[in-house]
């Protein structure tokens, strides 16, 4: 820790380029978003700043030869999509973790069995369901062969979230309140999910993220009604606008609002579960 | 649920909860079990088993039927095309791989080590994961304004002076899929590498310093070897989302530079079931090679 100044500041500097290459694009990405339009294209210079493209996402400004983002049904599907992803996918992870909570023959096999749901690119399991539904007749459908590929990809997540949770989880609470003969559900109610929820949080926001944004699982799984990313896809092969860049602004706006609540519920709940262990352990003591 | 209570209420005769453990019913943990396994074999297993087996197929115009051939194999291993596509895969793959790891390196160092305040700690990484809230398509599509012939860096270099015409190989080139890679998975480096620095004994860093140890032979003995597990988490991490990649190299080269993701996604394009089955299975074959040699670095149940 001493004599170590010039290499922090050496470090230092070169974090902070980092960031600066980090986010590079997202800065000229949200000035070219302000792209003067429907002329204006997504390239330097910009000939006169505006919010056209703004309005041309929002489905305000006036009709011009630019096709509207084909947005408002794919990104309704979409969130529907990570909403009954995160809600499986939490579900199965606490299910699993509380499962590993104790050494059970074959728990290994089973713990490299979920992890490589994460671990095989989308592109393979994309095309192996593809395959599956085509063989056997299935109607690929964002709801049906593109949900469970999503959960597939994000159950790993939840069940590892989980598991850390898990790990650092004092057990003695819970056998405490089962001595004193609360019943296995009330005390899962009133001891293990607060002290567990932190993870649940965090395991729901990592499956509806994944999930919100996943695209080459969903490209040949989804069927004919696109999700947001297969949408944003499709306009790649034709000419891109900076209509694209002002949703990318607005999304990450959207985002910041959804992080901010995460962030507060969850500071409530590790609050609060530490004002409760710590009554619960006095009681005990 | 029942026994469960029961056998815990046994336990305190003992005065050893853990010594209950074998009473209990062991069938709980299969039932907790179960619907994940399930889940992971119909929708992951099954899926994968089929892609090997569809690319024994044989392949007509249009369809592929059940006969065993081994055409499309053949036909994979004779093309020029496809086989440099595979080598470019696995040259693509160990340049962003070398550069995520030498760029990430220093940062998660920094972040994980050098910085003392819990907050900025946090500031900081919170920092490196903003730029995932923006879909990964409009990251990669911001790229193409930031490289092209008169895009923000030929823009920032010129006026600086560094240079007098613009550089042209930026876009359209490896070089730009090669930069568009490495700063989209950069991240799933810095995280892991970062998480295990923090996590070492500020104790053990003293006590060496006390030894007389340099600041150098500090970070070679002690500080890299530890942070090992976290560089081959960070590893897996870019190794299974760059060799699966075929949307950024389609942007950014357009569609010059064919990884064998490209490969599949045209195939499977063409109604191509067969040929698509056999890249996939090359895919798979090389991802099995390069996360089994970085398990042997790091136990993952262990590092949770």
């Amino acid at each position: 820790m001493y004599h170590l100044n010039g290499l922090r500041w050496a470090l230092g500097c070169f974090t902070a380029l980092f960031l600066v290459f980090l986010y590079g694009p997202f800065v000229v990405m949200t000035i070219l978003s302000f792209q003067q339009g429907p002329e204006g294209g997504p390239q330097f210079p910009i000939i006169e700043w505006s919010t056209f493209w703004y309005e041309h996402v929002l489905s305000i400004a006036e009709p011009s030869r630019v096709a509207p983002l084909p947005i408002g049904k794919a990104l309704a599907r979409s969130l529907t999509l990570a909403f009954a992803t995160m809600v499986v996918s939490t579900l199965l992870g606490t299910l699993s973790a509380q499962a590993f909570r104790r050494n059970f023959k074959g728990s290994g096999f089973v713990f490299y069995l979920i992890v490589l749901g994460m671990m095989v690119p989308g592109v393979l399991l994309g095309l192996g369901m593809a395959l599956v539904s085509s063989q056997f007749g299935i109607d690929r459908t964002w709801w049906g062969t593109a949900f469970v590929l999503h959960v597939v990809y994000t159950f790993p997540f939840s069940f590892l979230v989980m598991l850390a949770i898990f790990n650092r989880f004092d057990k003695s609470l819970e056998e405490a309140s089962w001595m004193l003969g609360v019943d296995p559900v009330k005390t899962f109610q009133k001891v293990t999910f607060p002290m567990i929820f932190p993870g649940i949080l965090s395991s729901m926001l990592f499956a509806f993220t994944l999930s919100y944004d996943e695209f080459p699982r969903t490209l040949f799984t989804g069927g004919s009604e696109a999700t947001m990313p297969i949408a944003i896809y499709g306009t790649f092969a034709v000419e891109i606008h900076p209509n694209l860049f002002a949703f990318g602004v607005l999304t990450t706006l959207a985002s910041f609002v959804l992080l901010t609540i995460y962030g507060v519920l969850m500071a409530l709940s590790v609050r609060r579960s530490k004002i409760k262990s710590a009554g619960l352990q006095e009681e005990i003591a | 649920m029942k026994d469960t209570k029961v056998s815990y209420t046994d336990g305190l005769g003992t005065g050893s909860l853990t010594g209950s453990k074998k009473d209990r019913p062991k069938k709980e943990h299969y039932f907790l079990i179960a619907p994940g396994v399930l889940w992971m074999v119909l929708f992951l297993i099954i899926p994968l088993a089929m892609m090997v087996y569809v690319s024994f197929w044989t392949q007509t115009t249009f369809a592929v039927n059940p006969t065993l051939t081994t055409k499309s194999w053949v036909t994979f291993f004779s093309t020029e095309t496809y086989v440099d596509a595979l080598f470019r895969t696995g040259r693509l793959w160990l340049i962003v791989l070398f550069l995520t790891f030498v760029i990430g390196y220093p940062v998660a160092l920094f972040v994980g080590q050098l910085v003392r305040s819990e907050t900025l700690r946090t500031v900081l990484l919170v920092t490196c994961v903003i730029p995932f809230w923006t879909s990964f398509l409009i990251r990669v599509l911001a790229w193409r304004p930031m490289l092209g012939k008169e895009g923000a860096v030929n823009i920032l270099l010129q006026k600086a002076g560094l240079i007098s015409t613009p550089i042209e190989v930026l876009l359209f080139t490896e070089v730009s899929v090669v930069i568009g890679l490495v700063q989209i998975y950069v991240v799933f480096m810095v995280g892991p590498i970062a998480f295990m620095l923090s996590r070492i004994d500020h104790s053990l860093l003293e006590a060496a310093r006390d030894l007389g140890a340099s600041t150098w032979t500090i970070f070679r003995k002690i500080i890299f070897p530890l942070s090992l597990p976290g560089v081959a988490v960070g590893a897996i991490f870019v190794s299974v989302m760059v060799l699966g990649e075929f949307a950024t190299p389609a942007a950014l080269s357009g569609r010059k530079v064919n990884l064998l993701g490209n490969i599949i996604v045209t195939q499977v394009g063409s109604l191509k079931w067969a040929f698509a089955a056999v890249v996939g299975v090359v895919l798979t074959v090389v991802m099995a090679l390069v996360i089994s040699a970085l398990l042997r670095v790091v136990n993952l149940r262990k590092e949770l």
